[in-house]
Parts: structure tokens; C-alpha cells; sequence
């Protein structure tokens, strides 16, 4: 009886240490602390010519 | 708003290295410092693949992440960019960063680093638009100018692609489609190949 014990903590103490921790670390980016990038351009204003470029040189011909 | 991204189809990559020498030579990149460089797989042997590799301005930058000093910043591009002057030189973001892209020029004795350099997807930096400091620290604005970056605009064989991400992933579909399957340079039968 004792012997079975034993065994029964000991499986219990073998299996816990087979515990996985699932979670996962997640690094949120701090805020940036550099000098303010400004643009000369307005971002819709860059993008519809970016897209522009992209079809005049960067498709399949 | 618009999410910049690059894509290189490995179908179509012949390995010449032109991206190479474009990016070194329009931001004058100093010696030690490659800001793109191609990688090959299986070189030499038939069915090799080529891919150009820089900085994937990532969504979710691990640089940006573990960053000490938060020198990072996302442009409303969706550029991954850094402020150079307060740039310490640690290396944490060549670590925490997938693709190898921030490099550091080595500076005096002892292999002390110098300020973190990597592609600014032709974007610059912080400083104002075309200036000589952006310039000198950063390279040409080619965004600003409402051009693409040089890489892939110079790529012959257009494996380079360099844009906004829905319009180049609609063209890489539309390759894949045309090819009538898709690429071989991932999946279950290259991974456990052998």
C-alpha cells in the first residue's frame, strides 16, 4: 500500500514537471523618443503617387 | 493608408546582385554596411533559389519592440524608420530582428559599434526631407519624391517588388495564377525534402 503511494507521488511529482507555460511574452513597442519626422508631402497625397509610380515601373510586362 | 512592403519572387530572382550595388550606390552605404544582400539557396546545385533580404518594415517590429533607448518610429507608410541621434548602438535589434537587416559600422578599437544603419525603404529619416543631415545620416528620400525604393525599380527581371501590400501581393497572385500553381520555395516538400 505504501509502496503504491509513493509511486502515485511520485508520478504526480514526475508530471508537474512537465507543466508548459503557454502564454506568451508580448513586447509592446515604448513610444518614440527621436525628433518628429515631418512630411512635405500629405501621406493621401504620397500614397496615390506611390501608387501611381508603382504601376508605371514595378508590373509585369 | 498604405502599407509598404517589399516581396522578392523567387522564381524570378537570377541572383545579379543589382539591388545590391543600386542601394550601396544611391545612399552611399559605406563599406562593412549592406543594407540588402541577395541570399541563395542550394547554390550551385540545379533548382537553386535566390531572394534580395532587407529590412521588411514589419507590421509588428521586433526592433521597434525592444528597442531601449525607442528610437523607432512607423511612418504613415508604414516604414519602419529610427532616429539616429539617439541611436545607442546596443544591438538589441539585430537580435530580436528575423531578417539580419540593422548593421553597424564598426567605429574605433575594441569592436565598439557605432550608430544602427539599415534600408529605410528610400524614406530617410527623421531629419527634413531631401536635407543634406538626412542626407549624410540616412540616405536619398526617394519616397518624398514620389518614387519607389531604387532596389526594386532597378530589379530587370521585376522578381524585386517594392510598394504599397495589397497592390503587390495582387500582382504576386496574379504570377502564381499565371504560373498555374504555386512557388516551390515553401511547403511540406521543401522543408522535409530528403
Amino acid at each position: 500500500m505504501m509502496k503504491k503511494i509513493i509511486s502515485i507521488v511520485f508520478a504526480t511529482f514526475i508530471l508537474s514537471a512537465c507543466y508548459e507555460d503557454t502564454s506568451v511574452t508580448l513586447h509592446e513597442p515604448g513610444v518614440y523618443k527621436g525628433k518628429r519626422d515631418t512630411q512635405t508631402m500629405p501621406a493621401e497625397e504620397r500614397e496615390a503617387l506611390l501608387k501611381q509610380r508603382f504601376n508605371q515601373v514595378q508590373t509585369d510586362r | 493608408m498604405a502599407r509598404m512592403k517589399f516581396l522578392c519572387d523567387a522564381e524570378r530572382c537570377i541572383e545579379c546582385n543589382a539591388c545590391v550595388t543600386a542601394c550601396k550606390n544611391e545612399h552611399e552605404v559605406p563599406w562593412g554596411i549592406n543594407r540588402r544582400r541577395v541570399v541563395t539557396i542550394d547554390d550551385g546545385i540545379p533548382g537553386e533559389k535566390s531572394i534580395s533580404v532587407a529590412c521588411m518594415h514589419c507590421t509588428d517590429a521586433p526592433c521597434q519592440a525592444v528597442c531601449p533607448v525607442d528610437c523607432f518610429y512607423t511612418t504613415d507608410d508604414g516604414v519602419v524608420l529610427h532616429d539616429k541621434d539617439i541611436c545607442i548602438g546596443c544591438g538589441y535589434c539585430f537580435y530580436a530582428c528575423p531578417f539580419g537587416a540593422p548593421q553597424y559600422p564598426q567605429e574605433g578599437a575594441f569592436g565598439a559599434r557605432g550608430k544602427m544603419d539599415k534600408c529605410t525603404f528610400c524614406a530617410g529619416g527623421p531629419e527634413p526631407d531631401n536635407s543634406q543631415a538626412e542626407l549624410d545620416k540616412y540616405g536619398r528620400n526617394r519616397l518624398a519624391e514620389g518614387k519607389l525604393p531604387l532596389c526594386a525599380e532597378m530589379c530587370s527581371t521585376k522578381a524585386l517588388l517594392a510598394g504599397d501590400g495589397d497592390i503587390v501581393a495582387d500582382l504576386f497572385r496574379s504570377r502564381v495564377v499565371r504560373r498555374g500553381g504555386r512557388p516551390d520555395t515553401w511547403g511540406w516538400n521543401t522543408a522535409y525534402k530528403d
